[in-house]
């Protein structure tokens, strides 16, 4: 069993997702992105796409974000997305994030 | 005549029940919104927190100069002010205008011009009317504040910023400390001031390792920063806004009862006045039959 590390995910309007995890897979402008416990620190920023979240139980989170970005130090991930909607699964993941891509658009055109 | 004061005081009671029924909807309706703003509030604060943390470990890695951050002398100082729309709220647009009206005589004594960013309606009305400029007003914001509006009034100001056309930028809101206490406040917004920059030494530097560069990041981080700080000062005005609104309404009907029973009183003293009256009257004329 995978050594956990606490997550948070945060949006300004709630925390997302907060939890013991056991590996969290986002996407940065330079690619695809796994964290595993004991990662070097690490300050990126996030990619509108779904990030993957495994809990300590063996469940999965799949999250649709778009924009924000990606802490991690001394075994704790902060996830600080713009927006960031919790989905079913992979591919529902990311048709929300681009949803909430076009809605972010939306509001900047107000 | 007695019946003519009777009907006066009877109508008088109708008009301030309806008045009552009003002021109890409002009462309500702000109450049922006080707990929700507050709610919002609470949520918005870890994303804040975090953005602090991750700013903090950012510059103690070693990016900075960004314009954000920049200190010059100012010249123009802009002034975010967060009123409400609707009066009806007692003393809660006042004590905010009143603060920062204060503070645009310090400025104005110091030497410098003020451009106010006014969101709501009554500070927009209150410093148009005295001849302020406004140089722009947000409006329908504060009964429900969105990320996006934060977002939009950020935008707003952070260009004015880049542009020079201010060189400082002040915030002024009502800060929600408990349902029972909100108080006008201050914050400074531009330049930005490290968020606790000076505790950083003890932790020492992270090496981070970046991705993409560090100045690029805190270009990224910075704005957000602003816009958070803009959203929760939306909130909290929000909150304090019906926490007020509440508190009024709850004064004005309390009032609305009072009157009530003082002018029942009064009706009911007059109906027995008129039916005394009445008695004498049949009475007398009784007697008189009787005696002829």
């Amino acid at each position: 069993m995978a050594k956990a590390f606490q997550v948070d995910v945060v949006s300004p309007e709630a925390t997302v997702w907060s939890g013991l995890a056991t590996i969290v897979i986002a996407r940065t402008p330079e690619g695809e992105l796994g964290v595993m416990a004991d990662h070097e620190p690490l300050m990126g920023a996030l990619a509108t796409g779904p990030v993957v979240i495994e809990a300590e139980s063996g469940e999965r989170t799949t999250i649709g974000v778009y924009g924000g970005f990606i802490q991690v130090l001394d075994n704790q991930v902060t996830l600080i997305t713009d927006r960031a909607q919790i989905t079913e699964d992979h591919a529902a993941a990311k048709e929300a994030a681009q949803a909430l891509a076009e809605e972010a658009e939306e509001d900047d055109d107000e | 005549m007695a019946s003519a004061q009777l009907r006066d005081t009877r109508r008088r009671i109708k008009s301030i029940e309806a008045t009552k029924k009003i002021t109890r909807a409002m009462e309500l309706i702000a109450a049922s919104r006080v707990p929700k703003a507050r709610g919002r509030v609470l949520n918005s604060k870890p994303y804040t927190s975090k953005l602090i943390e991750v700013i903090e470990n950012v510059s103690a890695a070693g990016a900075g100069g960004h314009t954000l951050l920049e200190r010059r002398d100012p010249k123009t100082v802009g002034l975010l002010i967060v009123s409400s729309d609707r009066g009806l709220a007692g003393a809660y647009a006042s004590n905010i205008i009143r603060l920062a009206e204060f503070r645009i005589r310090e400025l104005d004594r110091e030497g410098k011009d003020v451009l106010i960013y006014a969101v709501g309606k009554k500070a927009q009305s209150y410093f148009r009317y005295r001849g302020y400029r406004i140089e722009q007003a947000y409006l329908g914001v504060t009964d429900t504040p969105g990320y996006g509006n934060a977002r939009a009034i950020a935008n707003t100001i952070m260009e004015a910023y880049a542009r020079k056309r201010v060189d400082a930028v002040e915030g002024f809101f009502t800060r929600f400390e408990s349902a029972l206490t909100q108080t006008p406040a201050r914050i400074e917004l531009l330049p930005i001031t490290p968020p606790g920059a000076s505790e950083s030494e003890d932790k020492g530097a992270v090496s981070y390792e970046f991705e993409p560069s560090p100045n690029e990041i805190l270009d990224r981080l910075l704005p957000r920063y602003v816009e958070a700080v803009i959203f929760s000062m939306l909130l909290e005005a929000s909150a304090s806004e019906h926490s007020a609104r509440r508190r009024a309404m709850k004064a004005a009907t309390d009032n609305a009862e009072e009157l009530i029973n003082n002018l029942t009183v009064r009706a009911n003293r007059a109906r027995q006045a008129e039916i005394t009256t009445a008695i004498t009257e049949i009475v007398g004329g009784a007697e008189a039959l009787a005696e002829s």
